[in-house]
């Protein structure tokens, strides 16, 4: 008999660990504990017990109660908790409530990182007209009627004498205009050639930087370009300067890079060449500062030119100018 | 100007790799822009030598059947050339040979015959683009020998790029003199000599100069009884790779000479000139004009033309005429080589249209003192090539001879101009080597006086260009400019532009860049009337398209445009902006008015079915508060929003315009239906504002003065109000702030409630105002007695009555 009772704890204790919800305690509470529970039915038979054997029984059997009824209190709290775990369980995984973010076009991104490295060396930003005197776009940049480094550009006219500026370079003479040197200036605007393919649009946009002051040399013009380039591509980029020509600027240099895609090795962007144009520079040339009325024995400088498609072209590796002027979301979110 | 670099060898050894040479000349400033082996897939065609020819048995067509001796063995060969003949001798390509242009050839069978290998026509093998018959090698040439060795074709082409400024390296000549002065070796110039006749060029033509100006030096030689016939494959060749299609000897020789020297010849028909005598003179207005392509022109004073005793026989500079022109039948010649004046080319070449090698030299300028050595040099040729007797002396009239300028030249200033420290001696050396006579006054200075072909030197600033290309701009140093602080401010539209985008991508609305450049007919599209400033429009006189053929005059179409795009691919839930400036016509000025504008469009969902919240379109409350949002940020807050004369482009119950103190900074509302649809939007509703970019500089960021923190605490009240459906919500505010004066610190609008028990006229607006003292704490009593009134003036001003709860 004595067996009994404790068969009776091992049972359960051991139907208790796999109780996993309320109803399923109420049972258990109710099948062992209750009023017509197994251990309290089984304590009432103590009565027919030798009396001799009843005191140790009876503590047996109130051992068996305690130790069954202490276990049930155990797994109601243990059922409790998990519940409680379960229903205030949160999804960390589950999207946020977002705020939409928009994006800056790329040309302005690149217009406006190359504006911040030259306003650290000094320059400052100007804009000017982008319907313009053929006079600022042609004639003082050295550049007369009748003059074949026209056919360098093909250009949009008004009237005949007013064009779409071809270049950001009139601003040079409009800035030299209207002050004495010191001068440096740092000019980002749209510009307009009369090209339409699969590599030029009729629109796109360009900075212009000019430099003058007492004592410039050529190897001042090296020295900004070189830090200019060092600090949009990397300091690792390796460039050159190679003889050109532009109008108004004489010793003309273009700069290329190292061809970012194949470094250098030759590939399909850099024409197998290993290296990619990026810059149009020069010394100013004399010529032009009799048009503003600069003295060139006293005072020298250098220009310099890019176009900004380029640039954002190589610095994000996008392959097709026409993408800058579709507005197509799927490539403007990406910037 | 592409050129065979076997060509350049003839004036100048180049002893480095063709890969060096390309470097060499690209970091001189011409660039080699591309570079291509010739010949090279040429080496297994060898000379055959046909034993035996035989009609093909089953051809119609003239096919024949040759035995050649290819040096390996005789084989059967198909060919179909007109001029196979025994005993010739011609290129053959053996089968497992690939042909430029990557054909394999095989052995294979023709209409039932073998052909082992291919006899070869010039332009098979790439040389030219003669396709007459098979190349006719010369007869002594052992079969089996290599065509490439026998005929100098390990060549390649280069392909450089000339600025306008370097005429002179317009020819092989300039080129090789170039690349001579870059690597130190001398310059072999062509050979000049020939035997002339008995008979004076004087007693045969003359030639009369009416425009000095416009020719300064006119020169011109005879060749009498020529021959014509197809010049030799070497001048065929050479004329090839530079892009000029081979005509006759006589016509090969002026433009094989116009390549090499660089000075443009022409060859007129000596009798088919009337009176046989040259007149240059300026066009009369109107006088046409027909050129040897066949094209008949219609002149004016700014031409210049050659004539003879009475009518013009060519466009100087230009092209020949189609009266002079040298024909099969052409016996003798008279060559022209002259100087004409660049401007009066290009402008004659311009207005025209016509560009040709010849005025290409012309316009950017040659050597006038090579015009008479050009001139030897064709006739020399021409001699040689078509037979026939080169006439006694030239007539060179030379009415306005050139002087070359002296330039005075100082070591030291250009060693400061160009950051180097070269000694007088080194840049002495450079200058020499360039073809320019030097005369050293002293270590620093000396007078320098430059060929007449380096038409682009003029000034001691050209010639120091020339030691820094010749110094090598790599080896120049590398130095930095003087620090100077930057005192001007930028100006204030870069700031605002960027400010601008940093709000509205803030708010979620992404950049776009348009054209600026849009169709007059976009006017139309957005409904404007005929006095609209929408209208005054600056065209362009050259546009690319009607598209592209106005400056903008509103953003609008260009956002619409963007949203098309996107549209075109299932994208509708938009948000876009540009800031960017409008072109205005102003009458009686010829620049227009260019003035920045800002304005964002907004379309399809502004919100997207989430997890969390419920899909709602884009409404105009939608675009309204990214435009307050936007205001607020420029610290224009107070705009207020009114009714008035919106654009026509918008719903007229759904646009306000936007206003500061009384001025209008821009407009915002909801597109009309029509003018979506014009834009090839269907069914999808727009809603867009735009502003004026140089109103919102003038007011943006007024000063910001520190308001004091409240010392005494609100009394908050709520206000719930049952309004007509036509009373604005902004008009209760203004009566509520008037009303509540001093002690009102703010009222907002925090419910709206239409239908239910409210009838379909009215509705009810929710306040909540908030009253503060700055002095004391507020008394319920005393708010209570201020709210009522306010109540009060309320119902008498707008007919508001308290909603019931
Ligand atoms: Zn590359």
């Amino acid at each position: 008999m004595m067996d009994g009772i404790l068969d009776l704890q091992k049972k359960a204790l051991e139907e208790l660990d796999t109780i996993h919800d309320r109803n399923g305690l109420e049972t258990f509470r109710i099948a062992y504990l209750g009023k017509k529970g197994l251990v309290t039915t089984w304590m009432k038979k103590l009565s027919a017990l030798a009396p001799e054997r009843r005191p140790e029984a009876g503590r047996l059997a109130n051992q068996v109660k305690m130790n069954v009824t202490r276990c049930y209190e155990e797994a109601k709290e243990r059922i409790a908790l998990q519940k409680e775990k379960v229903e205030s369980f949160l999804d960390v995984t589950l999207p946020g409530r977002r705020f939409a973010r928009g994006s800056v076009h790329p040309i302005t991104k690149v217009t406006q990182e190359i504006c911040r490295i030259f306003v650290k060396m000094g320059f400052r930003i100007v804009e000017g007209p982008e319907v313009e005197w053929d006079y600022y776009n042609f004639e003082a940049l050295n550049i007369p009627k009748d003059h074949p480094a026209r056919d360098m550009q093909d250009t949009f006219y008004v009237s005949d004498n007013v064009v779409l500026r071809t270049h950001t370079s009139p601003m040079e003479v409009r800035v030299m205009e209207s002050q004495t040197p010191p001068v440096r200036i740092i000019a980002p605007g749209k510009v307009y050639r009369r090209d339409s393919d699969v590599t030029h649009t009729p629109m796109f946009h360009q900075v212009e930087g000019l430099l003058v002051d007492k004592g410039i040399s050529f190897s001042d013009l090296k020295g900004t370009l070189t830090s200019f380039v060092h600090q949009m591509f990397g300091y690792e980029t390796a460039l050159r300067f190679r003889p050109s020509f532009f109008p108004f600027t004489e010793p003309s240099a273009e700069v290329d890079i190292r061809c970012v895609i194949c470094k250098g090795k030759g590939c399909r962007t850099c024409s197998n060449t290993g290296w990619l144009e990026i810059l149009g520079s020069g010394m100013n040339d004399p010529a032009i500062y009799k048009f503003v009325g600069y003295d060139p024995e006293v005072y020298s400088g250098f220009a310099f030119g890019m176009g900004i498609e380029r640039v954002a072209m190589l610095k994000y590796g996008i392959d097709d100018i026409q993408l800058f002027y579709k507005n197509d979301m799927r490539f403007l979110r990406q910037f | 100007m592409r050129v065979s670099l076997n060509w350049l060898k003839d004036f100048v050894d180049l002893e480095m790799s063709v890969d060096d040479l390309g470097e060499v000349l690209t970091m001189a400033g011409l660039e080699v822009e591309s570079r291509e082996p010739l010949g090279g897939s040429l080496q297994d065609v060898v000379a055959g030598k046909i034993v035996s020819v035989r009609s093909h048995p089953s051809s119609e067509k003239a096919l024949f059947l040759c035995d050649v001796d290819s040096g390996h063995g005789i084989f059967q060969v198909v060919c179909g050339a007109p001029n196979v003949e025994v005993g010739m001798v011609a290129p053959i390509a053996l089968p497992g040979a690939t042909l430029p242009g990557g054909l394999k050839v095989k052995e294979s069978r023709i209409r039932g015959e073998m052909s082992v290998g291919m006899l070869l026509a010039e332009d098979e093998m790439g040389l030219t683009d003669d396709h007459m018959g098979l190349m006719v090698l010369p007869a002594d040439l052992a079969p089996g020998a290599s065509v490439v060795d026998a005929l100098c074709l390990d060549d390649s082409a280069f392909e450089i790029a000339i600025t306008p400024n370097r005429a002179d390296c317009a020819s092989v000549i300039g080129i090789a003199r170039e690349i001579a002065a870059l690597t130190g070796q001398s310059l072999r110039r062509p050979h000049i000599r020939f035997k002339e006749g008995d008979r004076p060029i004087n007693s045969l033509t003359s030639v009369t100069i009416n425009d000095p100006g416009g020719c300064p030096r006119y020169a011109a030689g005879m060749v009498l009884g020529v021959e014509l016939k197809p010049s030799p494959f070497w001048i065929r060749y050479r004329l090839f790779i530079s892009g000029i299609r081979a005509i006759s000897n006589v016509v090969d020789v002026t433009n094989y000479v116009l390549l090499e020297l660089g000075q443009p010849l022409h060859a007129f028909d000596y009798d088919r000139l009337v009176e046989n005598r040259i007149v240059v003179r300026r066009a009369k207005k109107g006088e046409s004009f027909t050129t040897l392509d066949g094209k008949t022109h219609s002149l004016n004073s700014e031409n210049l033309l050659i004539c003879d005793a009475q009518r013009a026989v060519a466009l100087a500079g230009i092209m020949g005429g189609l009266n002079s022109e040298i024909y099969q039948g052409s016996k003798n010649v008279l060559v022209e080589s002259a100087f004409f004046d660049p401007v009066t080319i290009r402008r004659g070449s311009k207005a025209l249209g016509i560009s040709t090698e010849a005025s290409y030299r012309f316009e950017r300028g040659i050597d006038i003192e090579g015009v008479v050595a050009a001139l030897k040099r064709s006739l020399m040729l021409m001699s040689d090539l078509a037979g026939g007797e080169v006439v006694n002396g030239i007539i060179d009239n030379y009415p306005s001879p050139h002087h070359r300028p002296l330039i005075e030249f100082s070591a030291d200033k250009t060693n400061r101009f160009l950051g180097t420290t070269l000694s007088g001696g080194t840049m002495a050396r450079y200058l020499s080597a360039l073809g320019m006579e030097v005369e050293r006054e002293d270590e620093n200075t000396f007078q320098v006086k430059p060929p007449a072909f380096r038409v682009d030197i003029t000034r001691d600033w050209d010639l120091m260009e020339e030691i820094a290309r010749l110094e090598g701009y790599q080896r120049i140093p590398v130095t930095f400019p003087p620090i100077r602080a930057s005192e001007e401010l930028d100006p204030p539209e870069i700031f605002l532009g960027d400010k601008v985008r940093a709000l509205m991508v803030e708010m979620g609305f992404a950049e776009v860049i348009s054209y600026s450049f849009i169709s007059p007919e976009c006017a139309d599209r957005l409904q404007t009337p005929k006095e609209s400033p929408v209208r005054s429009f600056v065209g362009l006189l050259n546009p690319l398209t009607v598209e592209q053929s106005v400056m903008r005059t509103t953003l609008i179409p260009g956002l619409m445009a963007a949203l098309g795009t996107n549209f075109a691919y299932g994208e509708k839930d938009l948000k876009c902006f540009e800031w960017g400036r409008l072109f205005l016509a102003q009458g009686g000025e010829q620049l227009p008015g260019e003035k920045y504008a800002f304005a964002a469009v907004m379309s399809g969902l502004a919100i997207r079915k989430t997890w969390h919240s419920e899909e709602r379109p884009v409404d105009f409350y939608d675009i309204k508060g990214a435009l307050e949002g936007f205001l607020d940020g420029l610290g224009l807050s107070s705009c207020a929003f009114k009714r008035g004369q919106t654009p026509p482009w918008y719903r007229p119950q759904a646009a306000a315009l936007v206003t500061l103190k009384g001025i209008v900074l821009g407009t915002v509302g909801e597109l009309a239906k029509e003018v979506v649809k014009s834009f090839d939007l269907d069914e999808t509703r727009v809603f867009a504002f735009e502003l004026d970019g140089s109103l919102l500089l003038d007011h943006a960021f007024p000063e910001t003065f520190f308001k004091p923190l409240a010392k005494f605490p609100a009394a908050i009240r709520d206000v719930s109000l049952v309004v007509g459906k036509d009373v604005e919500c902004d008009g209760i505010q203004k009566i509520i702030e008037r009303e509540g004066g001093e002690l009102l610190e703010s009222v907002s609008l925090f419910d709206l409630y239409e239908g239910g028990k409210i009838g379909p006229a009215e509705k009810a607006l929710a306040f909540r105002i908030c009253y503060r003292s700055k002095e004391t704490t507020l008394e319920g009593r005393d708010i209570n007695v201020l709210h009522e009134r306010i109540i009060g003036k309320l119902g008498k001003e707008t007919g508001a009555r308290l909603r019931e709860s």
